[in-house]
């Protein structure tokens, strides 16, 4: 188990390299940078701007600029936002904070969903339970997030119930450190719920197409033979086989989580990667996109990796196998 | 004992072939049909948007913004339009009580070109009277008729869907059936260049390459540069797949014979190895059309897709966005709508395809 | 009175006019210590009668249309689910085809063992088997269970294991072919059965495991004296093992006999027909003869005796009405007028 574990985690290190120098160079060939808009400026000397230049390695062809960047993101620096006018990294981890707190929850709730609803359309399958299930995750699936966030928003403007927009209310700091865990998650609550509602469709299918194909493995007939009751025998024996397919495609469901949750924080205002990333982008601020790609390919990568984790865990012929 | 039991067995009833049972099972799901049915009809409505849409998409109307939709109602044998009155100030509009118009079919209206090609002027319905207009879906922040642009929109918006699959997919089988047939460096290569596009969460690369394209694009451009961005990232999990169905087919006799025939490898691949993974394809093609539309909705949407006046589902929502737009004038979300009409359908067709194809049930 | 007696059991697939007729009046009955072997190719019926013996055909699709199968007297399709969790492994347990696919792959095979001795034989309360009185050789009372480990060796030992303190951690895809079936064999005995339903259990298996697993069989039936419902579609190893033989064809017992005269003395075409396909190594240079045509499948069943059609005597009136299953000597049934 450890030399395979060990594997997936050398794997990472590749991929986040080949990630960080393949978002490097489409910023290299991105048409003018930060300075470009500056140099506009009459206010400005020519002198400043190639100081600054020099001073970011900006005068530098892109893969030497590349080498500097890996660098100071090696020894945990990720450089200085030239649109914040502050160091990145503080900016980036606290970006990551909020994606991440987003995308956990969203991923609780819509999990905490799918689960039940697809082990409860499986074992009733055909009934109506089973048809209304599927039907609702056809339009869980259907209905894009772009069109939730907005209602959503609709719906916290009409109500009043939820605050528009951000991660904690201005006074925030003033608060108590009781009152401050409520605001954050009043704020917290509605993109949460957005993004798990364009999430636990695709889970639930899966859970029900996994748990009704351990149904008809021979290994449950042979549980019934046995004389195990029938709670047993699903609950038991075929869900714990249901679930580790589970897990195999749990990578490809945080992909579109964070994508989701990207959509989520720009329509919503939630302060995370997602929107850090368009306001770097309209910033032209290069290296604050290029960190917060390889921030949220990071978030995916640790996330798959803890999805092995847990395989291997659950599946010992993956666990055994030297 | 083996051989004997082996020829007890075979099968002897003429069986039905492939292309006879999937449509015989699609047959049988009436939804998949009914999602068929809408798309026909969306994509027939796209393409003769400047027929249907009473007005051109540019046109503004300044003296109606925010309008809201107007209901036809049945009069004798007339669809009437009521007309409504412009309040004090802030958009607030008043029905005219009794005050109608009929809406008249076949009608002379704004210039545009049929299938983007014949001039035309004739429009399937209006009312031929500035101060009647047939709204029926209302007006925009600047006037605008929404259904107009809605169908316009609909133009560039399902489009890209089927462009961007088709340039994706060509190029996903070709690179996929290269790799798999080829195997050794060449299919590790393309292998870990496909995982590292799948690992970067797809919106972020998408943000990412469009950074890439200058600004100041003319809409033809931008049109090109979203199926180009959404291509390159939807190439590579199509490889991977075809690559694995490559695999297993190019052990099997008939590669070999048509080796053995002396045809190219690249002709093997075509005409050999691929047609055999058409059926899974087919069922992916028509799944991964919606992420193409939600693609170009995002980017119009975010401000970095088809720009104003040009309209797209995505960019008409923008200003949806806007809370105070959207509690007042909630008409606005109309594209959200047909996005979600479109893509349930898209879903309900393939679900269908993809059950209908399954050889196992 | 028997173990088992299956009377005229009469079961389709589906309801209505969809309904397809699987098993098709068959009788059959085992007594105490008995062991029958069910022959039959593939499709006709064998296996889908004897996963009824304990109802574990999913219903739906399976529809029981008539007739009724008594285990110690008592009809099985009349049981409701708690007495039928109690028949299933307490009096007929079942070893299936391909055990890889049977044990379940991610528990160790001591915990799935241990599963059916805590439900049919709890620790501290006096074993089921040891209610069991006159009608089996069951030399003595065996006490209480007293430690679950223990017993799960001990079985694993009577299967032939080798060094099973060892084994009862392992995951069943660290096993082989034939020590799976070994241990899946151990935990149908787990619960004492006095029934077991060995469905091809030799099939999945190489050849030369295939002799081991029924000398076990054989061995274990001589041991616990427990009746044996041996399913296969090889007659070749009918003579080793049953005391008497059921040949199925399309949902229909067509013979039914001792198994020693059948091997003799085939009656039924089908039967003999089924004796020139097993390859005999004494029978010199004789070619193999295959049966022309096909078995028909369910829902394409001949009208009147089914296996008219592939019969090389078959006469016209074959082709007209059904043929009964008469015994034509002592303990000897056919389906066939035409026997002689």
């Amino acid at each position: 188990m450890w030399s395979y574990l060990f594997k997936r985690l050398l794997h990472m290190i590749p991929l986040l390299l080949g990630v960080s120098l393949l978002t490097f160079l489409l910023m290299a060939l991105a048409p003018g940078d930060y300075f470009t808009a500056l140099s506009q400026n009459p206010q400005i000397s020519p002198e400043t701007i190639a100081h600054l230049k020099a001073r970011f390695h900006l005068d530098q062809p892109w893969y030497v600029q590349y080498f500097y960047w890996l660098k100071s993101v090696l020894s945990g620096d990720f450089g200085y936002s030239m649109a914040y006018k502050i160091p990145a990294t503080s900016l980036i981890v606290q970006r990551l904070w909020n994606t991440f707190l987003l995308s956990f929850f969203a991923m609780i709730i819509a999990w905490g969903i799918a689960l039940p609803l697809g082990i409860w359309a499986a074992v009733k399958k055909d009934s109506w339970i089973d048809r209304g299930c599927s039907l609702a995750a056809f339009l869980g699936l259907s209905v894009p997030d772009v069109l939730l966030s907005l209602l959503a928003l609709w719906f916290a403007a009409a109500t009043g119930w939820f605050p528009v927009g951000g991660a904690q209310s201005p006074v925030n700091d003033l608060m108590s450190p009781a009152q401050q865990f409520w605001d954050r998650a009043h704020h917290l609550i509605l993109p949460a719920l957005v993004l798990a509602a364009a999430d636990w469709a695709g889970i639930m299918r899966q859970m029900r197409s996994n748990l009704l194909d351990t149904l008809r493995a021979e290994y449950v007939t042979a549980a019934r033979a046995r004389g195990l009751g029938e709670g047993w025998v699903i609950y038991k024996h075929a869900l714990r086989n249901a679930i580790n397919p589970l897990l195999t495609i749990f990578g490809y469901s945080l992909a579109a989580l964070l994508s989701g949750a990207f959509i989520v924080e720009n329509i919503m205002a939630w302060p995370g990667l997602g929107r850090l990333t368009m306001e770097a982008f309209f910033a032209k601020d290069s290296y604050l996109v290029v960190d917060c790609v390889v921030m949220a390919t990071g978030l995916l990568v640790v996330g798959n990796f803890i999805a092995d984790l847990l395989l291997a865990w659950s599946d010992p012929r993956i666990r055994l196998n030297k | 004992m083996e051989t004997a039991t082996a020829l007890l067995t075979a099968e002897a009833k003429a069986p039905l072939s492939p292309w006879q049972l999937f449509r015989r099972r699609l047959k049988r799901r009436r939804i998949a049909m009914a999602g068929g049915v809408i798309l026909i009809g969306l994509y027939l409505m796209a393409l003769f948007a400047g027929f249907i849409a009473p007005y051109h998409f540019e046109r503004q109307d300044r003296d109606r913004f925010f309008h809201p939709p107007l209901w036809p109602k049945l009069s004798g044998f007339h669809l009437v339009v009521p007309r409504y009155e412009a309040g004090d100030g802030s958009f607030v509009y008043h029905l005219v009580a009794g005050d109608t118009k009929p809406l008249r079919f076949f009608i002379r209206g704004d210039k545009y070109k049929l299938l983007c090609l014949i001039p035309a002027t004739i429009h399937l319905f209006g009312t031929g009277d500035e101060n009647y207009p047939a709204y029926l879906l209302g007006t925009d922040q600047f006037g605008r008729d929404v259904l107009s642009r809605l169908l316009y929109g609909s133009q560039i918006s399902l489009s890209i869907g089927i462009v961007g699959i088709l340039l994706s997919f060509t190029f996903g089988m070709m690179i996929g059936g290269i790799s798999g047939y080829f195997g050794g460096r060449t299919d590790t290569v393309i292998m870990r260049l496909c995982e590292l596009i799948m690992s970067i969460p797809a919106l972020y690369l998408i943000i990412s390459l469009r950074a890439t394209f200058p600004p100041g694009m003319s809409s033809a451009q931008v049109y090109a540069m979203i199926i180009i961005i959404l291509s390159f990232i939807g190439w590579a999990s199509m490889a991977r797949v075809i690559r694995g169905m490559t695999l297993s087919l190019r052990e099997q006799q008939f590669v070999l014979a048509a080796r053995a025939l002396g045809q190219t490898h690249l002709k093997v691949i075509v005409r050999h190895i691929l047609p055999n993974t058409f059926s899974y394809v087919i069922v992916a093609a028509t799944l991964s059309v919606p992420y193409y539309i939600l693609g170009e909705v995002v980017l119009s949407f975010l401000g970095v897709g088809i720009q104003e006046p040009n309209a797209s589902w995505g960019n008409m929502l923008t200003a949806a966005q806007n809370t105070e737009y959207l509690r007042n004038y909630p008409w606005l979300l109309a594209p959200g709508t047909a996005i979600f009409v479109t893509v349930l359908a898209f879903n309900f067709l393939g679900d269908g395809l993809r059950d209908a194809a399954d050889t196992k049930s | 009175m028997n173990l088992l007696e299956i009377k005229n059991l009469k079961m389709d697939f589906g309801i209505g006019a969809d309904a397809l007729r699987a098993v098709d009046g068959v009788s059959l009955t085992i007594g105490a210590g008995e062991t029958v072997c069910l022959v039959g190719e593939s499709g006709c019926g064998k296996t889908v009668t004897a996963l009824s013996i304990a109802r574990l055909v999913p219903a739906p699709p399976a529809n029981y249309v008539g007739g009724e199968i008594l285990l110690n007297g008592r009809d099985v399709l009349k049981m409701s689910n708690r007495e039928l969790r109690d028949i299933r492994g307490g009096v007929v347990s079942y070893v299936f085809q391909e055990p890889g696919a049977s044990l379940n792959p991610v528990f160790r095979i001591g915990n799935q063992i241990k599963e059916s001795l805590k439900l049919h034989r709890p620790i501290g309360t006096p074993a089921p088997g040891t209610a069991r009185t006159n009608e089996t050789n069951t030399p003595c009372q065996r006490p209480a269970l007293q430690d679950y480990d223990a017993e799960v060796i001990r079985l694993l030992k009577l299967v032939g294991i080798p060094a099973p303190e060892s084994r009862i951690k392992n995951y069943p895809f660290e096993m082989s072919g034939g020590m799976q079936q070994r241990v899946m064999i151990a935990m149908a005995l787990a619960s004492e059965p006095k029934l077991l339903v060995a469905d091809e259990p030799t099939t999945a298996l190489d050849v030369t495991i295939q002799a081991q697993i029924l000398e076990l069989l054989h061995g274990l039936k001589q041991r616990l004296g427990m009746a044996i419902l041996l399913i296969t579609h090889n007659l070749g190893i009918v003579g080793d093992m049953a005391d008497r033989v059921a040949v199925m064809y399309a949902g229909q017992i067509v013979e039914l006999s001792p198994a020693k005269e059948l091997l003799r003395r085939p009656l039924h075409p089908y039967t003999k027909a089924l004796m020139n396909a097993v390859p005999k190594l004494a029978g010199g240079a004789n070619r193999l003869s295959a049966i022309p045509g096909n078995v028909p499948r369910i829902g394409n069943f001949p009208p009147a005796c089914r296996f008219a059609p592939r019969c090389p005597m078959a006469k016209p009136e074959c082709s007209e009405k059904i043929p009964e299953l008469v015994e034509v000597e002592a303990g000897r049934w056919v389906r066939c007028p035409f026997w002689k």
